[in-house]
């Protein structure tokens, strides 16, 4: 082993067929993954698949209610993500700083505290309690918003200065720049960050269990309640969510070939 | 409705457990997630397509799947105690994120400096503790302290299975008097102050380390 391929200041090493040393490992690559998946499989094999195809109805409804609180709470969060970079990067220090509160301090937090914000407090004001799926709309939301302030942010900052110094000279207003000249910009830079928001925020909405809607997590250890099969149950749920978030990561690569992964 | 501030003063001995709760799980959950991305990271590192796919494999399992699953999982399935579940999957978990900024630490130091140290006769082990971790003590200073925070914000996921922590007794007050939001402000600010304490701590440190080249 040598030591020179740790600290160089190069991109990652790309997998070489021609060089005869990677060929040899990537024999042995392919045969320990036939191993480790005749292995999984065998595994598989012995749960308990009768169940979750009984129960599947159930499963594929928890996870459209996941795949649609993602959507809902992303396409809103986006809204008042771009309404918070705006106020974050206004000539107005009061805006700034609340913006710049509000987004620091649910980025802080545990999401699950920002679930318990919106659910505890609405009963005192409104003197009867949430609806589930309202609570976790609006929670989620409240997250993504400030994550997606983040990135927002970060897309204009990567704009270079020189694009709304020109828009300023040929006359165009703050809100103008704003919105025709830096924000489409940002909007490209920030593709691979929104995309990370995006796996995020379903990863996320695993935790709206505390509050009792039914999402595929709690579909799951709902059924796990009632039939007894953890084994399986959580298997096939860290299955779906690793292929949903998986497929969600290479959408970068689809979206802008520029982004291509390895 | 009026709002009832005096049940965080006759709550406080819970809050305050919580908090050190919170605490013990977050310092615990940081060190074996740090132990474990460095692994991943140097498995990496090291020539070969081999390891290299190993340990790219092992991230995308770790980063696709959420820490509630990886959590219950461990308990549920593999029979853990809650504690060493919500410990093994807080550290599984934050070590995907975390090796990738070791990696990329390693990566942005000159190739020259392992070169030189091999030149002037120091083994592997000796160019990685005395040369390499140096700088990149140094260099992952920044991402590290967010990561550390991920780690604190996750903890409160072990609240599912019953361990005292900050999040649970807010529930549990919030079961108890309907006033939740009491609970849910003073842990928001405790929860602030963790935060804030870490990039506190992590400035320090960078400052102690700047001439550590």
């Amino acid at each position: 082993m040598t030591a020179v391929t740790l600290g160089e200041a190069t991109p990652e090493p790309t997998d070489d067929p021609t060089q005869a040393s990677d060929r040899r490992q990537a024999v042995i690559w392919w045969i320990f993954v036939a191993c480790v998946l005749a292995w999984l499989g065998w595994k598989l094999s012995a749960l308990n698949w009768a169940l979750v195809w009984r129960v599947s109805p159930l499963l594929w409804q928890g996870y459209i209610v996941s795949c649609l609180l993602t959507l809902v709470s992303v396409a809103l969060g986006m809204v008042f993500g771009i309404g918070l970079a705006a106020a974050r990067m206004s000539r107005f220090a009061p805006l700034r700083y609340l913006s710049m509160a509000y987004t620091e301090t649910v980025r802080a937090t545990p999401q699950l505290m920002v679930i318990f914000w919106i659910f505890f407090t609405y009963p005192v004001f409104a003197g009867h309690n949430m609806s589930p799926w309202t609570g976790a709309v609006v929670s989620l939301t409240m997250i993504a918003s400030a994550y997606l302030a983040e990135v927002i942010r970060g897309g204009l900052l990567s704009v270079p200065k020189i694009q709304s110094e020109s828009a300023t000279v040929i006359g165009l207003s703050r809100s103008q720049t704003f919105i025709r000249v830096l924000l489409p910009q940002a909007c490209r830079n920030m593709l691979p960050a929104f995309i990370t928001t995006l796996i995020t925020s379903f990863k996320v909405t695993s935790l709206v269990y505390v509050i009792g809607l039914i999402d595929f997590f709690r579909a799951a250890s709902l059924i796990n309640n009632r039939n007894f099969a953890p084994a399986t149950l959580y298997t096939v749920v860290a299955i779906v969510y690793l292929i949903t978030c998986f497929a969600l990561s290479r959408l970068v690569g689809l979206l802008d070939p520029k982004y291509k992964l390895q | 409705m009026e709002f009832d501030w005096t049940i965080a003063l006759r709550y406080r001995e819970a809050l305050l457990g919580g908090l050190l709760v919170t605490l013990q799980v977050s310092v615990l959950g940081i060190i074996g997630g740090t132990f474990l991305g460095i692994v991943v990271a140097c498995v990496r590192a090291m020539p070969g397509l081999f390891a290299r796919r190993l340990a790219i494999t092992y991230i995308e399992i770790v980063r696709n799947i959420p820490a509630l699953v990886k959590v219950f999982y461990l308990y549920y399935v593999l029979g853990f105690n809650a504690w060493l579940a919500g410990l093994i999957g807080l550290a599984i978990h934050q070590s995907g994120y975390i090796s990738d900024v070791i990696t990329s630490g390693l990566r942005s130091i000159p190739r020259e400096q392992t070169e030189a140290a091999r030149v002037l006769g120091c083994s592997y082990p000796q160019t990685f503790s005395f040369v390499l971790v140096p700088q990149l003590l140094r260099l992952t200073i920044p991402p590290m302290t967010s990561q550390y925070i991920e780690v604190v914000k996750n903890s409160s996921i072990v609240m599912f299975l019953a361990i005292p922590e900050l999040t649970w007794q807010t529930q549990q007050i919030e079961f108890e008097t309907a006033r939740g939001y009491v609970a849910a402000g003073i842990a928001t600010l405790l929860y602030l102050g963790i935060a804030l304490s870490i990039s506190a701590l992590m400035s320090m440190a960078a400052w102690k380390w700047r001439r550590a080249i």
